[in-house]
């Protein structure tokens, strides 16, 4: 588009399918086509010098005129694609997507400018804008929601741990209140009750420790340990025979392997032991022993309990150290509340050990926690 | 430290953070610093006459141009106060003798804080359309109104779709400026959808009023005659509350007087030089 048209150009330019406008530097109409004249709504006169081209567009597009297609122009000498809003003479917006060369003919700058009204594509990208800042609250919201339920769990885990401290004065008043009317002179069937009452306290005490245990692994700093050198088929050879009391009518066999010792907190083991032979006892068959066996190697000491029986379901398999999974057919005779084998887990991983679970029909279930033999000093 | 642990420094040098770029010699520096909207690029007709007389230091405001988008921090950024800091790191790394911060748009304000930040980092400020509030409030005319500056964030909407996650340029080059690089076109005013609305948001909602009345160096504010983003009223109120400043009216309509007039810019700011003895 020449600065010298002829009429015939300027008749094609005038009915041309698309805004044809040509400014100063400064966004001086100096022509507009009538395409151009009848989008916005004014009559060529009202245009051509007496209104800048950015005068035309909405706030927002006016500063966007001078923060980016100005020095934009300026140093590319063309822009395209620019989508902004005009506003018509009836103070309606018309979205238009813009190209602009700037030409510089011996110092005298025109900016020649083309524009089409895009009033689909302004409105497909308003509804996208639009769902991407649905999908934005979407995801902030589901932010959240997450956190609230890791507060919830945090402070049910927080509550648990106190509850069960607390919990450890009325059972200790209960413990020795029994003892108290053992000394005395008791019926029968006195004396049984006395007995049951122990049982039950017993039980309580696990099920407080498991928890206190499941607490401090949870949010402290992992379960407390006190390592030291001991002797380990000694260790688990006392916990085996305080064991076989607890499960009267069931087998329970201890084999020794390599020399006895290591580093290790020795009350942790007898923990690690009772919880994975209370499992044993539990889940495995009732016809068949389960066996203990202590191994201490070169760098390494293990602790393994076996058991006969069906294996351990798959579904459960991938969760089986997280805390609350029970598995199925366990009764409510069990001690546990579901904390066994993460208690067993936190116990390995306190003196650096990990702990791995062999499950098949043939070969039964057998849960091996290994540590290393000079276990780090806690 | 090995040379290799030196390569993989981490967080990223300032340097390449903010796309530091130095030449010229002499023994004070002029650090220029972009406004709101596009990126260094914007200095090409006006630093390259001070490379014979000063070391000129010019960057990218983390999130414009060729900066590290990775470094991009919501928290940081979100007041001027961290693009602050950012320029008081890059004077204490690039700077040699006085340095005279020259600073566009925003950037004014932007060293104006750095100044106050650490003042003996600096020796004279030069504002070109500055601003320290857009927004009308009493009987300080910024020039705009809320509305207006949502209608921005919208017109930006607009704009950064095509760009959206792929960040194709939408802003192509011209084939009749072949100096310019194809880099160099495709990164010019382009930057990440979110950086850009956030930047737009902190820019112009700004208000640093109070902090910069405490602005004790010698600043030249260069003011356009006909400017919509930084109108005549803003330069006449930080000529009066700036206890040092000489404000030069420019001849230019428009907000980029370095890339429009460039030659009554740079008079402008000689003559200020010249009585600061800098």
């Amino acid at each position: 588009m020449g600065t010298e048209r002829s009429a015939e150009n300027a008749g094609m330019l005038d009915a041309a399918p698309c805004g044809l406008v040509q400014t100063t530097e400064a966004g001086e109409i100096l022509w507009a086509n009538l395409t151009f004249c009848k989008w916005v709504g004014y009559a060529r006169e009202a245009l051509i010098t007496k209104v800048r081209f950015q005068d035309l567009l909405t706030m927002g597009g006016r500063i966007f005129h001078q923060t980016h297609w100005a020095p934009l122009l300026q140093i590319q000498g063309s822009i395209s694609e620019v989508k902004l809003e005009f506003v018509h003479r009836d103070k309606t917006r018309i979205p238009m997507v813009l190209n602009a060369i700037r030409h510089d003919a011996e110092g005298r700058v025109v900016i020649e400018i083309a524009a089409f009204v895009a009033w689909d594509r302004d409105k497909y990208e308003k509804e996208l804008v639009l769902s991407r800042k649905r999908l934005e609250e979407l995801v902030q919201e589901t932010a959240k929601l997450h956190a609230n339920a890791k507060d919830r769990a945090l402070f049910a885990e927080q509550m648990v741990g106190i509850v069960s401290h607390d919990l450890r004065n009325p059972l200790a008043a209960i413990a020795n209140s029994a003892s108290m009317i053992q000394r005395g002179e008791l019926s029968v069937s006195q004396q049984r009750s006395v007995e049951r009452i122990n049982r039950a306290i017993d039980r309580a005490k696990w099920l407080i420790f498991d928890l206190l245990d499941f607490t401090q692994a949870r949010l402290g700093q992992g379960l407390s340990v006190t390592t030291g050198e001991l002797d380990l088929h000694e260790v688990i050879a006392e916990s085996v025979n305080e064991l076989i009391f607890i499960y009267p009518g069931r087998r329970l066999e201890h084999f020794r392997v390599g020399d006895g010792r290591c580093v290790a907190d020795g009350n942790r083991l007898t923990q690690l032991v009772g919880n994975l032979v209370s499992n044993a006892m539990t889940y495995g068959s009732h016809d068949t022993p389960v066996l203990v066996t202590s191994e201490v190697g070169a760098d390494t000491f293990s602790v393994e309990v076996q058991n006969q029986g069906p294996p351990i379901p798959e579904e459960i398999k991938a969760t089986l150290f997280e805390p609350m999974t029970r598995g199925t057919g366990a009764t409510s005779s069990g001690r546990s509340v579901g904390l066994g084998l993460f208690i067993v887990r936190e116990i390995a991983r306190a003196q650096g050990g990990q702990v791995s679970v062999i499950s098949t029909l043939e070969q039964g279930t057998a849960f091996r926690a290994t540590f290393p033999r000079a276990a780090p000093k806690s | 430290m090995n040379r290799l642990a030196r390569h993989y420094t981490w967080p990223v040098s300032v340097q390449k953070r903010n796309n530091v770029q130095v030449s010229g010699e002499g023994s004070t520096t002029m650090l220029f610093a972009h406004g709101f909207g596009c990126d260094q690029n914007m200095w090409r007709l006006l630093a390259p006459a001070y490379e014979k007389r000063y070391r000129t230091v010019r960057f990218d405001l983390v999130g414009s141009g060729n900066s590290d988008l990775s470094a991009y921090d919501r928290k940081k950024y979100a007041s001027l106060d961290g693009y602050a800091d950012d320029v008081v790191e890059i004077v204490r790394e690039f700077g040699q003798g006085p340095t005279i911060f020259v600073g566009h748009s925003v950037s004014g304000m932007i060293g104006a804080l750095a100044n106050l930040k650490a003042p003996e980092c600096f020796a004279a400020q030069i504002m070109l359309s500055p601003s320290p509030c857009y927004i009308n409030d009493g009987d300080y005319v910024g020039g705009f109104t809320r509305a207006d500056i949502d209608s921005l964030l919208e017109t930006l909407e607009g704009n950064y779709l095509g760009w959206s996650s792929n960040m194709a340029p939408v802003i192509m080059g011209a084939a009749q400026q072949p100096e310019l690089s194809v880099e160099l076109t495709n990164s010019f005013c382009r930057t990440d959808p979110e950086i850009a609305a956030q930047f737009a948001r902190v820019t112009f909602l700004t208000d640093v009023r109070s902090e910069i009345a405490k602005l004790g160096m010698p600043t030249l504010i260069i003011q356009c005659s006909d400017d919509l983003i930084a109108p005549m009223t803003v330069g006449q109120y930080l000529h009066k509350v700036l206890p040092h400043s000489t404000l030069s009216v420019v001849e230019n309509v428009g907000h980029c007087p370095h890339l429009s007039a460039p030659s009554s810019s740079a008079a402008a700011i000689d003559s200020f030089l010249a009585s600061e003895h800098l």
